[in-house]
């Protein structure tokens, strides 16, 4: 383990016991797995988002994703949520190891989210939630004129269409705010675990669409523009 | 009224802007996500010398190993001039079959060294140094100065916490 990762450890762990000792103080103060007593009814309609952060990734570096979701509305209460969406990496050329790297797959998640606001049908709405993700996905990494220290000779260090797949799950504290009519625009921070994958004989893969750069658990966070339906 | 929905209207904005500001902290703390290169990041094989009741023994005459190409004149020392120690470590070669040491002693008696393996390629990210990890598949030796010469372990990877080979020196080679 190196130093670097410890870091980023410690931190993950101090946003998640954050997260997580704000959902606890919101649930004891709440209740909200009950469902609230009102004239509201169960099905409130849907929504639709996309993502800006994943979006502005990939337009400013070199990875990053195209991500939409749909999201069902239960008593301003329960928000029942698939995400779908294209992750690609294009690292084309590492100026310190000289590698490259290359994948691009879909991804998707399903999971709920809570509303742990006490006045739920405001259109505010404060969340948290849990998601499972997956994705299936091949990657190229290549390194022209790798040399041998030792030997002298030119090695061919080339991996092509190598398929990988990984599943992994995220805790999830958002924040929605009504703008006008059905357009909403909220946050959402995530901390992200792998929970299983492989990458064959390779040992790692470095981008995983949906999951971002690889660690066994990276934070990450999502804005989007929602739209009720 | 007026007044609630200027009160409403500001709780909407000061929401937005709570939700701005968790969401530049998640995000920048995202950053935090760092580099997993390992430290021990090279990739060689360790050599554990044996005595004749396969307990550890040292080396008693002065050692150097270098690689052998056929054609090539010019040979690059690997190891130079060993004693008295008890282990030693040498480099594998990314993608050659066999690689072909050459273990030579202070009398210039000298012995070949044959070490065939498997080499695949082996990826951290794009950080990290590419390199390639082995499986040794067998090893055999010319017996001058080398008494036998096995495999302790097959795997050629970062963990250096464990021999490859188990080797043991003639009395007086």
């Amino acid at each position: 383990m190196t130093q670097r990762k410890s870091i980023s450890t410690s931190a993950s762990r101090l946003i998640l016991s954050l997260l997580l000792l704000l959902s606890a103080a919101a649930t004891q103060a709440q209740g909200f797995l009950k469902l609230e007593k009102d004239s509201i009814p169960l099905f409130r309609g849907f929504s639709v988002s996309f993502d800006l952060v994943g979006f502005a990734q990939m337009q400013l570096s070199d990875h990053g994703e195209y991500e939409g979701a749909f999201r069902l509305n239960l008593h301003d209460q329960y928000f029942p949520i698939v995400e779908v969406g294209l992750g690609r990496a294009n690292h084309d050329y590492d100026d310190v190891t000289e590698l490259r790297y290359k994948t691009s797959a879909p991804y998707f998640r399903v999971g709920i989210d809570f509303n742990i606001m006490k006045r739920k049908h405001t259109g505010n709405r404060i969340f948290v939630g849990v998601r499972y993700g997956y994705t299936n996905y091949k990657i190229d990494v290549s390194h022209k004129n790798f040399v041998d220290p030792y030997w002298k000779t030119k090695v061919d260090y080339s991996v092509e269409g190598l398929a990988c797949y990984q599943h992994w799950g995220e805790l999830v504290f958002g924040l929605d705010a009504k703008i006008a009519g059905p357009l909403h625009l909220g946050w959402s921070g995530r901390y992200r675990f792998r929970m299983s994958h492989d990458e064959g004989d390779l040992g790692s893969s470095w981008y995983v669409p949906g999951f971002g750069i690889q660690d066994s658990s990276v934070l990450g966070a999502n804005f989007n523009v929602i739209i009720d339906i | 009224m007026r007044i609630l929905k200027t009160i409403r209207s500001k709780a909407v904005w000061q929401l937005f802007g709570l939700s701005l500001f968790i969401g530049y902290l998640s995000f920048s703390m995202s950053a935090c996500s760092g580099i997993t290169c390992p430290l021990n990041n090279t990739v060689y094989t360790i050599y554990h010398i044996k005595n004749a009741e396969a307990a550890v023994d040292t080396l008693r005459d002065t050692l150097s190993v270098s690689i052998y190409k056929a054609g090539c004149k010019d040979t690059l020392l690997l190891l130079n001039r060993a004693i008295g120690v008890v282990k030693f470590n040498l480099p594998i070669s990314y993608d050659n079959d066999v690689d072909t040491l050459l273990f030579q002693w202070s009398d210039s008696c000298t012995d070949t060294v044959w070490v065939a393996k498997t080499n695949t390629p082996h990826f951290e990210s794009v950080e990290c140094s590419a390199t390639f990890f082995h499986e040794i598949t067998s090893v055999r030796s010319t017996h001058k100065g080398i008494d036998t010469i096995v495999i302790n372990r097959h795997s050629v990877n970062y963990d250096a916490t464990k021999e490859h080979f188990h080797i043991r020196f003639k009395a007086h080679p």
